[in-house]
């Protein structure tokens, strides 16, 4: 075969100027770089905190350092050192149920993002992170009548009804010992968001929290909790995004979802993390029988990022749909993915992924289905498209089955390639410029995505890939 | 060498069979680790193969590769000539094996591991009467020049009395073509590493793995086919049985390496799971660090359906009949891809452990052999 000389489609970076904006942190509480007893008391007792999330807390602190991180795992996060993270960052002020009564400066944040926009339009209620602690939460009234709770965890820990709901909850998806970065996270974990439906409850509207991290050489260690009761239906939004610095930033935040029997939880997350991010996060579902967890993906910032969502099919009859994209330029390396492990019998899970590289940047897919001795006539799909956008960029896809049920059927299948220049002939030949037909191939390839997304978020994510074709150049 | 019955030193070795990328360590899924007998070759001289093979990438990683090298009772090396088409099969026996197939040449390597107890090829073959398992090995390392056609046909088909480590290393130039059979029959442990580099243009390599679990065996299969050069082409195809308490791990990495602009490579995996208590991994890999390839891979994993049990015993066939049917395809290919007596012996002899002599000679009759495989 004679070599071939292929043009190659040229796709814009990321336009990041939406998010590549900081303010001065002057006047705002930073503890000291590093991870020691003495912060996490500190932030423990900022808190005000039961004794059991204090003795949690250490714990943990003393799993993180003894774990080690496994000398075979993924991209390098050598650039990542503790000695110069400050663990916690506070604007001064308090939670809001206004924006108004929100200061100028992160308020203004929050606008450009179009999160007050968002929900006034079509959100169920917002929570707004800024750096370490929530500075806004607002929940619709309809929803609270129906007995919805939406607040932060630490709110809830100082809520005699919820404390013991928290207590018996939290860090046991995810336990402390799951992984160096767990550890960590449960060692100094601020913010986040705690959200209990109860049952037969279906929320109309989404929830939203929003997390922006705008310290410099700082980390956000948010944790998630959402309980949904039986019968009940939620969606719940997570954005994220923060400002390019020249320092490391770290993510290492825990999301825990419980999903009762006949329940549905749709969890969306749109990260926009900077590229000097490290977004190490964890994220847990387990699901009841006859429940079903649905997941939306999309990846598009950070440096390094370790994120593989993870759904425990415990229940018969319970299933889980992953859909998620992930989108790696210039200096990222992205290591994401999913888990599913199917334990109840008649659970099925289906998984479908893409991954865009370009102008250098590494995506690795992993993910891992585990199909239990006791999950019979389980069903597992796991499909996963990578699209190579130049030849300086790389895509590995590491997918994992274990399977110990003979009457479970588990498909996988993955391709990798590029724009074919027949599809895109082909468009021409209907009257499409060559620009228009690449563009058509990419805004199709990631269509399965963004479909899942409420409009709003869609129109965000695609102005987030941004993937303005500018013709063909070699 | 023949097999012992007295205890020799033993060695623990791990990582074997590590593939380039890896996943979880707590699947337990990236490695695996053997004990296995040492010998001493001190004060012995050995006759190593020429240079240019230490090079070459082997599937059960170096570590596994240099402790069946330290264990082999010599190297030989076979070279087949430019533009020779050599009829006779080269039959890799108790030593660290070289090939070197020039220019144009075509050639067919066969290891084989049968289940009698006179071993008449591996390596090190060696057990003690404590365990009652003894340890058999094969080293094959081949370069195929360019235009070269390689066959490699390598069978496994021992009893769960032995352990069996089968590595096999090739490098591909311009052209050239590797066709590889690997039938892995039987044995308590086999663990089996192919690796294979396609550093020329347009060279092909095409792989078709069958294997079966049973009893309690263990089998550990990891295949690394590195694309290099230009317009490449790699199709992999791996399909087995896994019934009782089988445990198996297969690992598959096409390696699409930068520079390999056109290259295709496709890897599928079909596994049929009988029994509940078998553990069953996969885990097919694919890594691209090149745009214009194309690259997939699939894997399906599954008992026989329903409707297609309905099927057969409306057909008068039990389910246990059914399932044999597929065993049966299995030795079926088996015997008829075997290049000689010994192999096809061999083979039928496991058959007749699996099957039952009945169903064995079932087999031998329809192919018009008789039961040494004649």
């Amino acid at each position: 075969m004679s070599e071939r000389t292929r043009k190659r489609t040229q796709v814009a970076d990321v336009d990041r100027s939406l998010y590549d904006f900081t303010y001065s942190e002057e006047g705002y509480e930073r503890y000291d770089d590093g991870l020691t007893p003495d912060i996490v008391r500190s932030i423990s007792a900022k808190k005000d905190e039961p004794d059991w999330m204090l003795q949690m807390r250490l714990a943990a602190l003393d799993t993180y350092h003894a774990k080690e991180m496994a000398p075979n795992w993924g991209p390098s996060i050598a650039g990542l050192d503790m000695d110069h993270i400050s663990t916690y960052v506070s604007p001064k002020t308090k939670q809001a149920k206004d924006w108004d009564d929100v200061p100028d400066d992160i308020k203004t944040t929050f606008e450009r993002l179009g999160i007050p926009e968002a929900e006034r339009e079509s959100l169920a209620g917002v929570g707004a992170q800024y750096d370490s602690e929530i500075v806004y939460h607002n929940m619709r009234e309809e929803v609270a009548k129906d007995g919805v709770i939406y607040t932060t965890i630490e709110d809830a820990l100082h809520d005699p009804q919820w404390e013991p709901v928290v207590h018996e909850y939290f860090g046991k998806l995810i336990p402390p010992a799951d992984h160096k970065f767990a550890a960590l996270h449960y060692a100094v974990w601020s913010g986040g968001s705690f959200v209990y439906v109860p049952a037969g409850v279906k929320v109309e509207y989404p929830l939203q929290s929003y997390f922006r991290l705008n310290a410099e050489g700082a980390g956000q260690f948010e944790h998630t909790l959402i309980i949904v009761e039986e019968g009940a239906d939620l969606h719940f939004i997570e954005g994220c995004s923060a400002p390019k610095y020249y320092e490391a930033n770290l993510h290492a935040g825990a999301v825990e979802l419980f999903v009762k029997d006949r329940a549905r939880l749709r969890y969306s997350t749109i990260e926009n993390w900077s590229k000097n991010m490290y977004n190490l996060n964890t994220k847990r579902a387990r699901v009841a029988a006859d429940a079903k967890m649905e997941w939306v993906s999309g990846s598009f910032g950070s440096h390094v990022s370790y994120l593989y969502p993870t759904t425990i099919l415990a229940g018969d009859r319970s299933s889980c749909e992953f859909s998620g994209i992930t989108f790696a330029g210039a200096t990222q390396d992205l290591d994401t993915g999913c888990k599913v492990i199917l334990n109840g019998a008649d659970t099925t899970a289906s998984v479908d992924t893409k991954s865009i590289s370009k102008d250098g940047g590494c995506n690795t897919f992993r993910s891992s289905v585990v199909v239990g001795r006791g999950a019979a006539n389980a069903r597992a799909s796991v499909s996963c498209q990578s699209l190579m956008l130049d030849d300086i960029s790389r895509s590995d896809t590491i997918p994992a089955m274990d399977v110990r049920n003979a009457t479970a059927n588990v498909g996988h299948e993955a391709t990798i390639g590029r724009i074919s220049d027949d599809t895109v002939l082909y468009l021409m030949s209907r009257g499409c410029s060559e620009a228009e037909a690449r563009t058509m191939v990419v805004g199709g390839f990631a269509n399965p995505v963004s479909k899942e997304l409420p409009l709003e978020y869609a129109v965000e994510m695609n102005n987030l890939i941004k993937l303005e074709m500018e013709g063909a150049i070699g | 060498m023949d097999s012992q019955t007295t205890a020799v030193p033993e060695l623990t070795l791990g990582r074997i069979n590590t593939p380039p990328a890896q996943t979880w360590n707590y699947l337990r899924t990236n490695d695996v680790t053997l004990t296995v007998p040492r010998h001493s070759r001190a004060g012995d001289v050995y006759f190593a193969l020429p240079r240019l093979f230490e090079g070459i990438e082997c599937g059960v990683g170096p570590d596994a590769t240099a402790w069946v090298e330290s264990q082999a009772s010599d190297a030989r090396y076979v070279e087949v000539r430019a533009g020779e088409r050599r009829e006779e099969p080269i039959v890799v026996s108790g030593m660290d094996t070289g090939v070197m197939v020039r220019a144009g040449a075509e050639a067919t390597v066969v290891v084989c591991m049968p289940s009698t107890d006179a071993i008449p090829a591996g390596i090190g073959t060696s057990g003690s009467e404590a365990d009652g398992i003894n340890t058999s090995a094969a080293l094959v390392r081949i370069i195929a020049e360019r235009d070269a056609h390689v066959s490699v046909l390598e069978f496994v088909a021992a009893n769960e009395g032995w352990q069996h480590i089968e590595s096999v290393g090739i490098v591909a130039d311009d052209r050239a073509r590797i066709d590889v059979r690997q039938f892995f029959l039987g044995a308590g442990t086999t663990v089996a590493g192919l690796a294979c580099s396609l550093n020329g243009h347009n060279a092909r390599f095409d792989l078709s793995c069958r294997y079966l679990g049973r009893g309690d065996d263990r089998l550990d299969i990891n295949h690394v086919i590195r694309m290099r050069g230009k317009n490449g082409r790699t199709n992999v195809s791996e399909s087995g049985v896994l019934d009782d308490r089988a445990r198996k791990t297969l690992r598959a990495t096409i390696d699409l390496v930068h520079g390999s602009a056109g290259s295709e490579g496709s890897e599928l995996e079909n596994v049929l799971v009988l029994s509940d208590d078998v553990t069953n991994k996969t885990m097919p890999v694919i890594l691209c660090d090149e745009d214009d390839v194309a690259g997939n891979h699939g894997a399906t994993i599954g008992s026989i359906g329903p409707e297609q049990i309905q099927y057969l015993r409306d057909r008068g066939l039990s389910l246990e009949e059914a399932e044999n049917l597929y065993v049966r395809a299995l030795f079926d290919d088996a015997l008829i891809a075997a290049p000689n007596t010994t192999v096809r012996a061999a083979v039928v002899e496991r058959a007749t452990e699996v099957l039952g002599a009945e169903l064995a000679n079932d087999l031998v009759e329809a192919l018009g052999l008789d039961r040494k495989g004649e």
